[in-house]
C-alpha cells in the first residue's frame, strides 16, 4: 500500500537533511513499528507523509495505493485514506468536535465520489465508536481538544481515526504522556481498527506500547534512515540495550 | 464630544457638506483620524422623500436575517415610520436635550431625524425588531433616532435591522436607558446596500444592577461608523458589548466605543471579532474610562482581527483612562491571518482548503455571536455569517 | 542588599529636598535671551561650525516658525515663552580641554556630588589614571570585563571632557561631542545628521535642529564590538537655559555599541526646557543598545518648577538583521513627552522597547514608543511598566504599524500600569495599524494596584509599608530592569525607591 523509496527530506529554510534515504514498504493488513532516538526524524516522517508545509523532498518517492502521494495536497491525501494521529493534537476553539468530524467525513466522502452521510446516520456512526473509547457526549460537544487532558486528546485522535476509517494510520508517539490505563484504552481502540485492508505505522520511542499493539515488523530509525528491520523481538532488544548500537551506523 | 458648527468661514465646504448643510468631521479630530468623513463622503446626498414601491419593500423586508423568526416588527421605510406594516403600537420619540451629542447626533438633528419611543415594562418573550428599509432612488440622506426605556426590574430584547438598495446615507441614533435591576439585549445588524453610508450611535445609560448584552454585526455598507457611549449611573451594573465585522471589497468600518465607569463596582466587557477580506479596512477604537471614585471596577476589552487577503487592513486603538486604583482593567488586541497549525490539522482530516478556512473563520466570529442569548437570533446570525463566507 | 538601600533613601529624601538640587558657582559664557536668526549665528559661530551646518540650522528655524505647538498629548502646561530663554550657555574654560588637568576643579566637584558611578568619579577626579585597575572592578560583571565606561560630560550646553577617547580610537571607535565631530569628521556628520529625524519632523525637533548646542557623537566601524559602555551625563545648571542636545550614533555593518544616557538638573522655581533629539542608525547586522536612566527635577509637590522634557528619539534599522533596543527608566521631569521609536526598515530587523515610567507628585508623563515595520520578517517587542503615585498622570502611548510590504511582521506588546493611591491616573493609548495579513500582532495591557493581600503578606513577614511598596514595585518592573546594563541596575533600583517616597498614604 505504501512504498517509500530513498526519501531525502530537509526543512525548507535550512540546508541540513533530516531524512537521508529512508526506504520502507508497508502492505495492507500490516502493522509496522518505527522506533528511534530523539532527533532521528520520526516526526518528520509523519509530517511529510501527511503533507505538512515547511518540508522539502530533495530525492526519492512515496507511492500510496499506486499513486504519487507527494504530489497531493494534505486534504487530498486524507481523502485517499491517510490519517496522522498527532503527537500534540491541536486545540481549535470555536469548532465543536462533532461538527468537525461531520465536516471532515463528508468532505472525504465527497472527494471519493461517495454520498454524504445524513445527520442521523452520522450521529449513530459516531456514537458507537465514541462509546468504545469512553468518550462522552459532552466531550463531543466541546470544541476540538479544548480543555482536554493529554489522555483525552489522544483518545479523541483515535476516535477520529475510527470515524474517518482511513486505510493508512500513522500514529506519532501516541503513547507519550499516557499512564497505563489510558494506554490500554488507546491500544484497544487501535487494535479494534486492525483489518486486512488497513495498514498502520506506529511511531514510538518506548517499547511499552508495542506490548499492546503487537507489530508485524519493527524498524529502527537512526539519523534519518532505517538501519535495522526485525520482528517484534527487535523491540524487546532495544528496550534492553538502548539505541547506542544503532546510532552512528547510519553515517 | 464637540458639537459641529456649520458656519466656519475659512473652511470651504465640500459639495457633500453643502448638500447636507453641515460640515463633516475630518482626520484632524483624533476620533476620526482613520475615518475622514469630509474626504470619504463625495456624493451630494439630498433630502428628498421617496415613495417606495410595495414590491421593493416586501422584498427588502424578507432580506432581514430575522424574517423567519416572526419577531414583533416596527417598520421604517426610507426613514419614515410605517404604522400599517408595524405590529407594535408606538409613540413618536422626542429626543431629550440632556442626552449625549456628537457629530453623528448633530448630523441626525440637521436631517430632522424622527423615530419611535418605547417604554418597556415587564418581561417580554418576543423580541421587537425595528427594521429600517431603504428603497432605490435618487441619492439622499435620512435619519432616525429612537428612544428606548426598559423599566426597573423589566427585561426586553430589541433588534435593529438595516437593509436597503441604492446609494444613500443613513444616520441611526438610539438612546437606551436600562432601569435598576433591568436587562436589555440589544442586537443590531447593518446590512445596508453596498454603496450606502451608515453612521450610527448607541447612547446607553445603565442604572444600578442593570444588565446590558449588546451585539452589532457590520457587513453591508461601503462606509460604516458606529459610535457607542455607555455610562454607568448606578453601582453593580454589568455590560457586555460584542461585535463582528464581515468585510470585503473596499468596505470601511470603524467602531468607536466609550465606556464610562462613573460609579464604583460595575463590570464591562468588550469583545470584537473583525474579519477583513479584499481591500477592506476595519477599525476598532475602544476607550474605557474609570473615574476617580469608581473603585472595584472590572473592565476588559478585546479586539481581534483576521486579515484574509494581502490588501486588507486593520487599525486599533484600545484605550484605558484610569483614575481609580482599586480596579482590574485590561485590554488585548491581536491581528493576523488564519492560524497555520489549525489549517493543517483540518486539511489533514480531509477538509479541503477553502472549507477549512470557512470553518475557522466561522469559529472566529462565532465567539462574538455566541454572546447573543436568544437562540433564534443567534442561529440567524450564524447563518448570515455562513452565507457571507460562502460568497467570498 | 539593594532593597535595604532603597528603603534608607526612601526614608531620607522627599520631593522637596531633591538630592541633586544645588548650583555650581562657575563663570559662564551666555548668549542673550531670545530666539532669532542672530542667536543661531551666535551659536554656530561660537562653535566654529562649517557653513553647511549654519545653513541647516537656519533652514530648521524657518520650518519651526511655520509649525504649531502640538496639543494632543495628555499633558497640560503653561505656555512656554520661547523668547524668554537663553539658548547657549557654556562654562568659561578653554574651548577644548586636552586633559582633565585643564578642567575647572569646581566642575569635577560637581560631578562627584552627582553620584556618578564610582568608576567614572575616580577617573574624572583624577584618583585613578586611565588603564589602571580599580578596586571596584569585579563588582559589576555584565559584558565589559574591563569595567570601563567612557564618559562624555556635558555641562549645560557644552561637552566638557570625554574619557577614554584614545583607547576607543585604537578600535576605530569615534566617541566625542558633536561639536568636535563637526570639526574632526564633518563628512560623517553630514552624511547622517537629520537622516532619521529631519528638521521638519515635529515642533521640538525643528527647534532643536536650529539651536542644538552639543551632544554626543558615536561611530563604530564595521565588525567592531565597542569595547566599553559609552555614556553621557548631562547637567542643566544655568538659569533660564533651554537644553537642546543632539545625539547621533552610527553602528556600521556588523558592529555593536551600548550607550547610556543619564541626566540630572538643579532645583529651580522656573521650569526648564529640555528638547533633545537622538538619532540612531544601525546598518546591516549591527546592534545598538540605548539606555536612559533619567532623573530630571520633577517639580515640587505643588507642581512648580521642574523640567519639561520633550524629546524625539528614533532609531533606524537601516540594514538587514539590524537591531536597536531602547531601555529607559524615567523618574523625573515635570512633564515628559517622548516616544523612542524604531523604523524597522531592513529585512529581519528587530526593535525592542523596555520602559519603566514612574510618576509622583504632580508629574505628567505621556510616553511610549513607535515600532514601524517596513521590511520583511521584522519583529518588535514592547514591555512598558508605568507606575503612577501621588497626583500624577501617567500615559503610555504607542504605535505598532506594519506597512503593506512588511510581510511576516511580528509584535508582542505588554503594557502594565500600577496605581499607588487613588489620586493618580494611569492610561494606555495604543495604536495598532496592520496593512498586511501576514503580520501577527499581539497586545496586552493590564492595570492594577498593589493588592491589600500583597501588602499584608509582606508586612506579616516584617516589612514596613514603605519597604513593602519598594519590594513589590521592584518585582513589578523586574522584566524591564534586567535589560539595563548591569552597572546601572543598582542605581536604578535606588532611583525607583526615591521616586516613590511619600506615595504611600
Amino acid at each position: 500500500m505504501l512504498e517509500i523509496k530513498n526519501l531525502h527530506v530537509k526543512l525548507e529554510d535550512e540546508a541540513r537533511e533530516i531524512l537521508k534515504g529512508l526506504t520502507l514498504s508497508v502492505k495492507p493488513g500490516e502493522v509496522h513499528a518505527i522506533m528511534g532516538p530523539n532527533g532521528s526524524g520520526k516526526s518528520t516522517l509523519s509530517y511529510v507523509l501527511s503533507g505538512r508545509e515547511g518540508y522539502e523532498v530533495t530525492e526519492g518517492s512515496v507511492t500510496f495505493k499506486g499513486e504519487d502521494l507527494l504530489a497531493m495536497e494534505a486534504s487530498q491525501r486524507a481523502a485517499k485514506g491517510v490519517f496522522l494521529a498527532f503527537q500534540y493534537p491541536i486545540e481549535i476553539p470555536g469548532v465543536a468536535t462533532m461538527q468537525f468530524l461531520k465536516v471532515a467525513l463528508n468532505a472525504q466522502r465527497k472527494a471519493r465520489g461517495q454520498k454524504e452521510m445524513t445527520a442521523p446516520e452520522f450521529m449513530r456512526h459516531v456514537k458507537e465508536r465514541a462509546a468504545k473509547l469512553n468518550i462522552s457526549q459532552d466531550m463531543l460537544k466541546r470544541p476540538v481538544n479544548v480543555g482536554f487532558s493529554g489522555g483525552e486528546k489522544k483518545r479523541a485522535e483515535i476516535l477520529q481515526m475510527a470515524v474517518l476509517e482511513p486505510s493508512l494510520c500513522v500514529l506519532d508517539e501516541t503513547d507519550s504522556g499516557l499512564d497505563i490505563d489510558a494506554l490500554r484504552v488507546v491500544a484497544d481502540g487501535v487494535n479494534a481498527l486492525r483489518s486486512p485492508d488497513r495498514a498502520m505505522i506506529v511511531i514510538t520511542h518506548y517499547q511499552r506500547l508495542l506490548d499492546y499493539i503487537v507489530p508485524d515488523k519493527v524498524h529502527v530509525l537512526s539519523d534519518g534512515k532505517i538501519v535495522k528491520t526485525g520482528g517484534k523481538e527487535l523491540a524487546l532488544e532495544l528496550e534492553a540495550n538502548g539505541y547506542a548500537d544503532f546510532v552512528g551506523k547510519a553515517a | 464630544m464637540t458639537s459641529v458648527v456649520s458656519q466656519i468661514p475659512q473652511i470651504q465646504l465640500t459639495d457633500a457638506e453643502k448638500a447636507l448643510g453641515i460640515s463633516l468631521p475630518s482626520r484632524r479630530l483624533e476620533e476620526w483620524k482613520w475615518t475622514d468623513l469630509r474626504r470619504m463622503i463625495t456624493t451630494a446626498y439630498g433630502s428628498q422623500k421617496v415613495t417606495a414601491k410595495d414590491a421593493d419593500v416586501e422584498r427588502l423586508l424578507k432580506a432581514s436575517p430575522f424574517s423567519a423568526l416572526h419577531l414583533k416588527r416596527i417598520v421604517f421605510i426610507n426613514g419614515v415610520h410605517d404604522a400599517d406594516r408595524s405590529q407594535v403600537k408606538v409613540a413618536v420619540a422626542k429626543p431629550s436635550a440632556a442626552l449625549a451629542t456628537d457629530e453623528i447626533v448633530a448630523l441626525g438633528s440637521r436631517l430632522q431625524a424622527t423615530g419611535v419611543s418605547l417604554s418597556l415594562e415587564g418581561n417580554a418573550d418576543t423580541p421587537i425588531e425595528i427594521i429600517h428599509v431603504t428603497t432605490d432612488g435618487p441619492a439622499r440622506a435620512q435619519a432616525v433616532r429612537h428612544v428606548v426605556e426598559v423599566a426597573d426590574g423589566s427585561s426586553a430584547t430589541i433588534v435593529e435591522t438595516f437593509v436597503g438598495e441604492g446609494d444613500y446615507l443613513t444616520t441611526a441614533v438610539i438612546d437606551l436607558t436600562v432601569g435598576e435591576g433591568a436587562r436589555l439585549d440589544h442586537i443590531k445588524v447593518e446590512h445596508e446596500a453596498p454603496k450606502a453610508t451608515h453612521l450610527g450611535h448607541a447612547i446607553v445609560s445603565l442604572a444600578a444592577n442593570s444588565v446590558l448584552r449588546e451585539f452589532t454585526l457590520t457587513s453591508g455598507s461601503a462606509l460604516n461608523r458606529q459610535n457607542g457611549t455607555y455610562t454607568f449611573t448606578g453601582e453593580g451594573a454589568d455590560a457586555k458589548v460584542a461585535g463582528a465585522y464581515l468585510l470585503n471589497g473596499k468596505q470601511h468600518a470603524d467602531t468607536r466605543l466609550v465606556v464610562d465607569h462613573a460609579v464604583p463596582r460595575c463590570t464591562s466587557r468588550e469583545l470584537f471579532k473583525v474579519v477583513m477580506d479584499g481591500n477592506a479596512r476595519g477599525i476598532f477604537q475602544g476607550k474605557v474610562v474609570v473615574r476617580p471614585d469608581a473603585q472595584k471596577t472590572d473592565g476588559k476589552q478585546s479586539s481581534h482581527a483576521l486579515l484574509l487577503s494581502e490588501t486588507a487592513e486593520f487599525d486599533a486603538k484600545p484605550e484605558l483612562e484610569i483614575y481609580a486604583d482599586d480596579v482590574v482593567c485590561g485590554h488585548g488586541a491581536t491581528s493576523g491571518d488564519l492560524n497555520h497549525d489549525h489549517m493543517f490539522y483540518l486539511k489533514s482530516r480531509g477538509i479541503p482548503e477553502s472549507e477549512a478556512k470557512s470553518l475557522l473563520i466561522a469559529a472566529f466570529v462565532g465567539e462574538a455571536i455566541e454572546t447573543v442569548e436568544h437562540e433564534g437570533i443567534r442561529e440567524a446570525l450564524s447563518n448570515y455569517a455562513k452565507g457571507w463566507l460562502s460568497r467570498r | 542588599m539593594a532593597d535595604l538601600d532603597t528603603i534608607e533613601l526612601v526614608k531620607d529624601i522627599d520631593v522637596d529636598k531633591y538630592k541633586y538640587g544645588f548650583e555650581t558657582d562657575i563663570e559662564s559664557d551666555v548668549a542673550p535671551k531670545g530666539l532669532n536668526e542672530g542667536t543661531i549665528r551666535f551659536i554656530s559661530d561660537k562653535k566654529g561650525e562649517p557653513q553647511w551646518m549654519l545653513d541647516w540650522r537656519l533652514e530648521a528655524y524657518q520650518v519651526w516658525q511655520n509649525l504649531t505647538l502640538p496639543t494632543w498629548a495628555k499633558v497640560s502646561y503653561p505656555p512656554i515663552d520661547f523668547q524668554d530663554l537663553h539658548y547657549y550657555s557654556a562654562p568659561k574654560s578653554s574651548p577644548a580641554p586636552k586633559s582633565l588637568d585643564e578642567v575647572d576643579p569646581k566642575l569635577l566637584e560637581t560631578y562627584a556630588k552627582l553620584g556618578i558611578p564610582l568608576k567614572e568619579q575616580e577617573i574624572l577626579a583624577g584618583v585613578r589614571k586611565q588603564g589602571e585597575k580599580s578596586d571596584l572592578d569585579g563588582e559589576s560583571g555584565g559584558e565589559y570585563a574591563s569595567g570601563k565606561v567612557a564618559v562624555d560630560a556635558v555641562f549645560d550646553s557644552v561637552s566638557v571632557v570625554t574619557t577614554f577617547k584614545d583607547e576607543l580610537k585604537k578600535h576605530g571607535v569615534i566617541f566625542c561631542s558633536i561639536s568636535e565631530a563637526l570639526r574632526e569628521h564633518p563628512q560623517l556628520v553630514k552624511q547622517y545628521l537629520g537622516s532619521v529625524v529631519p528638521q521638519g519632523d515635529n515642533y521640538y525637533a525643528a527647534l532643536n535642529a536650529a539651536v542644538f548646542s552639543d551632544g554626543s557623537f558615536v561611530y563604530v566601524p564595521p565588525g567592531v564590538r565597542c569595547p566599553m559602555e559609552l555614556s553621557t551625563y548631562f547637567r542643566m545648571n544655568a538659569k533660564n537655559t533651554g537644553q537642546f542636545e543632539r545625539t547621533l550614533i552610527i553602528a556600521d555593518k556588523g558592529s555593536y555599541v551600548s550607550y547610556l544616557e543619564g541626566c540630572t538638573a538643579p532645583t529651580r522655581d522656573e521650569s526648564q526646557l529640555h528638547a533633545a533629539v537622538v538619532e540612531l542608525i544601525a546598518l546591516e547586522d549591527a546592534e545598538i543598545k540605548y539606555s536612559t536612566v533619567q532623573n530630571w527635577y520633577p517639580g515640587d509637590a505643588e507642581g512648580k518648577g521642574g523640567i519639561y522634557n520633550f524629546v524625539t528619539k528614533r532609531g533606524d534599522c537601516r540594514g538587514d538583521r539590524a537591531k536597536i533596543s531602547w531601555t529607559q527608566v524615567e523618574t523625573g521631569s515635570a512633564i515628559t513627552w517622548k516616544y523612542p521609536s524604531c523604523i524597522l526598515r531592513g529585512d529581519d530587523s528587530r526593535g525592542e522597547f523596555y520602559s519603566i515610567a514612574i510618576s509622583n507628585g504632580r508629574q505628567q508623563v505621556d510616553s511610549g514608543t513607535k515600532m514601524i515595520h517596513l521590511g520583511k520578517n521584522s519583529s518588535s517587542r514592547i514591555i512598558s511598566k508605568g507606575i503612577a503615585a501621588g497626583r500624577s498622570d501617567n500615559t503610555y502611548r504607542g504605535l505598532v504599524s506594519a506597512h503593506r510590504k512588511a510581510l511576516n511582521a511580528r509584535n508582542f506588546t505588554q503594557c502594565d500600569s500600577l496605581l499607588i493611591g487613588d489620586k493618580c491616573g494611569a492610561h494606555t493609548v495604543p495604536y495598532i495599524e496592520s496593512k498586511t495579513s501576514t503580520a501577527q500582532f499581539e497586545h496586552e495591557a493590564t492595570t492594577s494596584k498593589i493588592s491589600d493581600d500583597q501588602m499584608f503578606y509582606c508586612m506579616s513577614r516584617g516589612l514596613s509599608q514603605e519597604e513593602a511598596v519598594a519590594l513589590i514595585v521592584n518585582g513589578f518592573v523586574r522584566d524591564v530592569l534586567q535589560h539595563l546594563p548591569m552597572e546601572f541596575m543598582a542605581e536604578t533600583q535606588k532611583l525607583i525607591g526615591i521616586s516613590l517616597e511619600g506615595s504611600v498614604g
